[in-house]
């Protein structure tokens, strides 16, 4: 679904991700774990088109990130840190909005179909601005999955949630992998989510990708290590 | 593609008519143009008022010959609305566009239409016409009070010829208040601080509507004329290359030029028929369209880069 090679960005003489080669295969909830500043986000943003790389490409579902720009984003859906989405239209104004953009056909019908599924129909006339931090995450993974893409991008999506608003998140997203079988690449730097959550993780630091593999053949390889806490720490330690 | 842009810009109305700050200068700028109508054709009335009771009284004297009756432009009573456009709808579409780009930035709205299946120039389109059909409406509803007040006050109703001059002004009134969003989208791209964005464009306005037209007027040359009658000095001002040049880089004072001879305020002006006046003001007209075009081939440009989300 998703592979990069020697894929880097250059900001001047800093090096904010320098070769990476990374895989993440269809159906797969992959968890892209590091410190704050270590590259997650410079990586998604290259991936979602959004900046383009100095080194290195990347292809999703087949298409070249920078030279099939257009045909990469009809697959993808994003999810950035901390979306507000416009206050003052109402969740499914936003929702049409979106998703006319993204070229949807009876996007009403669709709206309802997603409101459904993430059970939200109930607010769905109210402004966006009157919404707690966790509703407004739910309209977000919304926007995100209204054209159905076949891999989902979320920058750390459990930012200011409470526990509560973290674990409705956590079931959505089990959820649209388990039933729907949307690849999901989720930037994150909880240890916690990335357990209950992920099939796969890629750690990450300083830019360059350190580890990446299933979960369970990294169990594997770190016996010793009673967590994945552990061996992150091992393995950044390491570093 | 065109689905992209209509999509955007219908956002943008929806988006404009549910901000508050801005439904309120809009409120404000509407109100203050009728009440200009309001106040130029009671003028105008009393103007007539008085030349009847003057040609009452010869009359009542005996005398042989009466004055001749002054001459009646109608759209003069609308001469108020130049000014009132000029300031105050150059705000309105500043407040339109300060947040454009900056404030889809900070709300993360930038990046999730960045990554759908639309291009940047899409998205300065979009925006563009999105602030030129909130502009539309905004001068459509004035021109429509207007018209209704302009009648029912002055008891006159707008030949076609009128109605051409009128249309005429509320498309340059169109045009001017469109150089400003396209000039506040452009600072909006370039800046992350909405509020800094907002001030700059503040002092530019004030630059082009206050400081450019009163240094102009410094330096024009003055010729005084003693009025016998009424025992008073009056000023008759008239262009030096300097005062002339200072005045190429406002719009605001070109636009006013225009503005005012379309709706016959200055009485020298008023017979020139629209095709003359339009060819007498085409230097004037190029000079408010070329910082817009500038700023919105800048804003292209700079849309493209990848700092913009």
């Amino acid at each position: 679904m998703l592979k990069t090679e020697n894929l880097g960005k250059k900001y001047g003489d800093f090096s904010a991700v320098e070769n990476l080669n990374l895989e993440v295969k269809e159906g797969s909830v992959f968890g892209f774990l590091g410190h704050n500043g270590a590259g997650k986000t410079t990586t998604i943003s290259m991936l979602t088109t959004l900046i383009l790389p100095t080194s290195g490409k990347a292809a999703i579902g087949g298409y070249d990130v920078v030279k099939d720009n257009l045909k990469v984003r009809n697959l993808i859906g994003y999810l950035p840190e901390n979306v507000t989405l416009y206050g003052d239209l109402t969740a499914v104004e936003n929702l049409r909005f979106f998703g006319r953009l993204s070229g949807v056909e009876n996007v009403d019908a669709r709206i309802e179909d997603t409101l459904k599924l993430l059970d939200f129909t109930d607010w769905k006339n109210r402004k966006v601005k009157t919404y707690s931090k966790g509703m407004r995450q739910r309209i977000g993974i919304a926007q995100a999955i209204l054209h159905s893409p076949k891999i989902l991008f979320l920058d750390e999506p459990t930012s200011g949630l409470d526990p509560q608003g973290t674990k409705e998140l956590r079931d959505i997203l089990l959820m649209l992998n388990q039933e729907r079988g949307t690849t999901i690449f989720m930037n994150t730097h909880l240890l916690s989510e990335v357990t209950k959550l992920c099939t796969d993780i890629g750690i990450i630091s300083k830019g360059r990708l350190l580890l990446a593999d299933s979960i369970k053949n990294i169990e594997k390889e770190f016996p010793e290590e009673k967590s994945l806490e552990e061996i992150y720490f091992k393995i950044e330690g390491g570093k | 593609m065109m689905n992209g842009i209509m999509t955007l810009a219908r956002k943008e109305v929806k988006t404009a008519f549910r901000d508050n700050i801005f439904l309120i200068v809009t409120g404000l700028f509407i109100l203050l143009s009728v009440i200009s109508v309001y106040i130029g054709s009671s003028t105008k009335n009393e103007e007539l008022q008085a030349y009847q009771d003057i040609v009452q009284l010869l009359k009542g004297q005996g005398a042989a010959t009466l004055p001749s009756p002054p001459a009646i432009y109608p759209l003069s009573v609308l001469g108020n609305i130049v000014s009132y456009v000029s300031m105050i709808g150059a705000v309105v579409a500043i407040f339109l566009g300060f947040e454009s780009f900056s404030g889809e930035r900070n709300n993360g709205t930038l990046k999730l239409i960045a990554a759908r299946p639309v291009y940047r120039d899409q998205i300065v389109t979009g925006k563009l016409l999105g602030g030129g059909m909130v502009i539309g409406v905004l001068l459509g509803i004035i021109l429509i009070f207007n018209l209704v007040l302009f009648t029912f006050v002055s008891g006159m109703t707008p030949g076609a010829d009128e109605i051409i001059r009128l249309l005429g002004f509320f498309l340059l009134a169109s045009v001017y208040m469109m150089v400003f969003y396209t000039a506040t989208m452009y600072v909006s791209i370039k800046t992350n601080d909405s509020a800094f964005g907002f001030m700059l464009m503040m002092i530019i306005w004030l630059a082009i509507s206050f400081v450019l037209p009163q240094l102009a007027e410094s330096q024009r040359n003055f010729a005084y004329a003693l009025n016998a009658a009424s025992q008073t000095v009056t000023q008759v001002p008239s262009d030096t290359s300097v005062s002339k040049m200072i005045e190429l880089f406002s719009p605001a004072v070109q636009f006013q030029n225009i503005g005012k001879d379309l709706l016959q305020v200055i009485p020298e002006t008023s017979d020139i028929g629209i095709g003359a006046l339009l060819l007498k003001q085409i230097g004037a007209i190029v000079e408010i369209l070329i910082p817009g075009l500038a700023v919105l081939l800048l804003s292209y440009k700079a849309a493209q880069k990848e700092e913009v989300i």
